[in-house]
């Protein structure tokens, strides 16, 4: 039998960047297909060029054995492909059958909306899934009163509704509990049943080993392994994602080791998703906060710095309770924070270089009046030893670079030097020369006493500066990798759920 | 080229080249408009404007679409609490300030808590107050007028205390400094524009945005009370809708002055220029025979157009 979907051959660059490097795909009818690989792997992309999102270079899909037309979403669904949205995509006050026929609904001969076929064709759609639907999930029921788990399956069924022969589920159990993805396994199965396919990403591994029955594994744009589910295990797939130089090879770092007293002592922490966490740093450590995507690295920098406090918990600095309830509390025990994300979190637009520096520093010494002479010089020196390019203090903001606005809002904790620096993925989208500076910035503040903790989404960033990482999945510290076990093979193995 | 399309979009240089050319305007119309007293008399009425917008100039820098639409009946409010308090008698002048700026500045905080802490949208919290005080002029005042101005205010506002020039210009020409050197040199002024630019990053600089923005509003209520005592130094007596005429106006003082009605950008001098360009404008369009609608339009067809001359500026996108 030919399978449902083949796409063979298929690049796509995004400028200089090559995403997608002669990738292939094949899905059987009625299969459970998991796609898996590291972020920027290439997966999504090659599932945005399927769904019609995004177009190849070159490549060819085929939808039962011919080619297929997908230059649009539009027809990529008529080709029989869709595309699953997580939540979103449902108007709380319209109807179960509503939001399912919204855009297309079917009309009379007068052209009104004709209820009675969106009552029928959603009744019909419901039986599909009725061992799972529960309670009051009816055409008529308004999608406000439904619970979250009837929620996700009229998000499910709106798919349906197009009668596709594929559908992808683009990390579709990211935001379920436990209970919720049964559920929705339980229709994936349904699917499953009736012929229809799923291409099914996850960065949960005990997932995709649970549900799927064929694994492909990409790694950097190329598709480099295809399995049976049921004939591999967990080792193998990661060592297929991380590699086969990223497995072996040992760390190039120079391990310095770790010594002296932990300085910085966490205990319990918890927030809306995390934890609770306990953990201690040293001085002079760099340590990382590793894993995928959303596992509560954020919350726990964000709780450190009183941004967005711990529910509960205690944090220790050099034996002071320095438990933050709002930043000022974290900035008198010199504690400092840097975001990834400048335009949401540091910049203050249109307002000049030097405002944007020296603001933390009049808070943290209680300043009520601007020593502008002081301060200027201060500055200036604090932003030259950055290798900041800049036209002078008074230019505004948006007048830089995104590496050199980044080394100008690191700068406004640089006066006197922090105690604890707290980096919340701080080179996200700056040139490379600036990532360097940044490297050696926080080495050098480490050097001198400091305890650094950074979380980074890209794994090389970590496993090239940190002494020390710790993994966290669900809100949880999964794995504490130092030395000879902080290489690329465990990080990921960890990070995925897997841990040793 | 750049540097002389960057100084023809400078809000201060707009002002002042407006000020002259409505001068020369006026002067050509009406001969005797740009006499030294006549000058005087406009700035009297534009000090009188430029400190209710000053009040305005702070919520509207504070950002998250500030707005103080109460500030008339503040000022309304204030005439009469100080014409009752003074009743022509010039040792209570103290007391009637300081009861009208008490007055103004708890009002406005209460402003400030519904806006910050109750999450109303400025435009709705301080209409409402509006609705509230001027309803509760007419309970308290029985829609009668009542209380009227001691002398010496009457001549701090009307007559010449130094060189032909009444009190209250140079009590102007102090806020205007003051002002200044409070948004330029001082932490409180850093906060207002970092709150108003990107609230966000100002509480992760250590900033107590809300309390701020509280501050802010209650500022705006205080320099409100404060006008409301000039207005009835000006006028003699009080009646409950005299400080009506002053909402609209004093935001569009604040809009000519450059400040960007969403917030972090701008300063007092601007408006204070602002303020007097209005003033010059209602003036000569009074001298051309323009009655009260035909200036109301003409209001909002300025602030309309400047909206579109300042909006154009590039706006440096981080």
């Amino acid at each position: 039998m030919q399978p449902v979907l083949r796409a063979s051959d298929i690049s796509k660059s995004f400028g200089a960047v090559r995403a997608l490097d002669k990738a292939r795909l094949t899905v059987e009818r009625g299969e459970i297909h998991a796609l898996l690989g590291a972020n920027g792997c290439g997966k999504s992309t090659l599932c945005k060029i399927i769904a019609g999102t995004v177009g190849r270079d070159t490549g060819e899909v085929l939808i039962d054995g011919k080619a297929a037309a997908l230059g649009s979403p539009r027809l990529a669904e008529a080709e029989g492909v869709a595309l699953f949205y997580q939540e979103l995509s449902l108007v709380p006050q319209l109807s179960v059958g509503e939001n399912i026929f919204l855009g297309r609904e079917p009309r009379e001969r007068l052209g009104f909306t004709d209820r009675a076929a969106i009552a029928r064709e959603t009744e019909a759609l419901i039986a599909r899934v009725a061992a799972v639907a529960g309670k009051g999930f009816t055409p008529d029921a308004r999608v406000a009163d439904l619970t979250p788990d009837q929620r996700q399956l009229a998000e499910i069924l709106k798919v349906l509704a197009r009668q596709p022969k594929i559908i992808i589920f683009d990390e579709a159990t990211a935001t379920l509990d436990r209970r919720q993805v049964e559920v929705f396994f339980d229709i994936l199965r349904e699917l499953k049943a009736e012929g229809v396919s799923s291409i099914f990403i996850s960065h949960r591994m005990d997932e995709v080993f649970a549900i799927a029955d064929r694994i492909t594994v990409m790694r950097n744009g190329q598709t480099v392994a295809e399995f049976a589910a049921t004939e591999t295990d967990r080792y193998a797939v990661v060592y297929a994602m991380v590699g086969e130089t990223g497995a072996i090879a040992a760390s190039v770092r120079d391990h310095r080791p770790l010594e002296g007293d932990a300085r910085l002592v966490v205990e319990g922490a918890r927030a809306a998703r995390l934890g609770p966490v306990s953990f201690t740093a040293r001085c002079g450590e760099i340590l990382g906060l590793g894993g995928l995507q959303g596992q509560g690295q954020k919350a726990l920098l964000a709780g450190l710095f009183g941004a967005e406090p711990f529910q509960s918990g205690h944090v220790s600095l050099d034996g002071v309770d320095v438990t933050a309830g709002r930043p000022a509390d974290a900035m008198a025990h010199r504690i400092a924070y840097v975001s990834g994300d400048r335009g949401r979190d540091s910049a203050l637009p249109g307002r000049s270089i030097f405002e944007n520096t020296a603001i933390a520093s009049l808070v943290r010494e209680r300043r009520h009046v601007i020593p502008g002479a002081l301060f200027r010089e201060r500055f200036a020196d604090v932003l030259a030893g950055l290798n900041t390019r800049y036209a002078g203090l008074d230019a505004p903001i948006g007048s830089l670079s995104g590496g050199n606005q980044q080394k100008v809002f690191i700068s406004r904790w640089l006066s006197p030097a922090p105690g604890l620096l707290l980096l919340d993925d701080p080179t996200k989208g700056i040139d490379l020369g600036a990532k360097g500076d940044f490297y050696l910035l926080a080495r050098k503040l480490a050097d001198e006493g400091a305890t650094v903790i950074i979380y980074s989404s890209e794994d090389s960033e970590l496993l090239s500066l940190c002494d020390r990482v710790l993994v966290l999945n669900g809100g949880a510290i999964t794995a504490d990798l130092t030395g000879d076990r902080l290489t690329p093979f465990e990080l990921t193995r960890a990070s995925y759920g897997d841990a040793a | 080229m750049n540097r002389f399309v960057d100084l023809a979009k400078n809000p201060l240089l707009i002002s002042s080249v407006a000020i002259l050319a409505l001068l020369v305007i006026g002067e050509l119309v009406s001969p005797g408009f740009a006499r030294g007293d006549q000058i005087v008399r406009l700035l009297t009425v534009s000090a009188i404007l430029g400190i209710a917008a000053a009040g305005q100039n702070l919520v509207i820098l504070g950002g998250r679409e500030g707005i103080d639409l109460s500030i008339g009946a503040v000022i309304s409010l204030g005439a009469v609490i100080a014409g009752n308090v003074m009743n022509g008698s010039d040792a209570a002048i103290p007391l009637a300030f300081a009861a009208a700026c008490c007055a103004g500045f708890l009002i406005g905080l209460v402003n400030g808590l519904g806006v910050t802490y109750l999450r109303i949208p400025p435009l709705v919290m301080t209409l409402g107050m509006m609705g509230v005080i001027q309803g509760g002029l007419v309970v308290l005042s029985r829609g009668v007028p009542s209380g009227n101005a001691a002398p010496a205010l009457m001549a701090f506002v009307n007559r010449s205390a130094f060189l032909g020039i009444p009190g209250i210009l140079f009590v102007w020409a102090a806020i205007v400094v003051l002002m200044a050197l409070m948004l330029k040199r001082t932490r409180f002024g850093w906060s207002i524009y970092a709150i108003g630019s990107n609230e966000n990053a100002a509480v992760l600089t250590g900033l107590p945005a809300r309390r701020i923005r509280v501050l802010l509003y209650g500022l705006a209520g205080l320099f409100g009370g404060f006008t409301g005592v000039c207005v009835i130094g000006y006028t003699g007596n009080s009646f409950i809708s005299v400080g009506d005429q002053y909402v609209l106006p004093s935001v569009i003082a604040v809009v000519i002055g450059g400040t960007s009605l969403s917030g972090g950008a701008g300063s007092y001098t601007g408006t204070a220029l602002g303020a007097i360009a209005l003033i010059l404008l209602q003036s000569v369009l009074t001298t051309l025979n323009l009655e009260f609608w035909g200036r109301q339009v003409i209001f909002g067809v300025t602030l309309l157009l400047l909206m579109l001359l300042y909006g154009r500026q590039a706006r440096l996108r981080v």
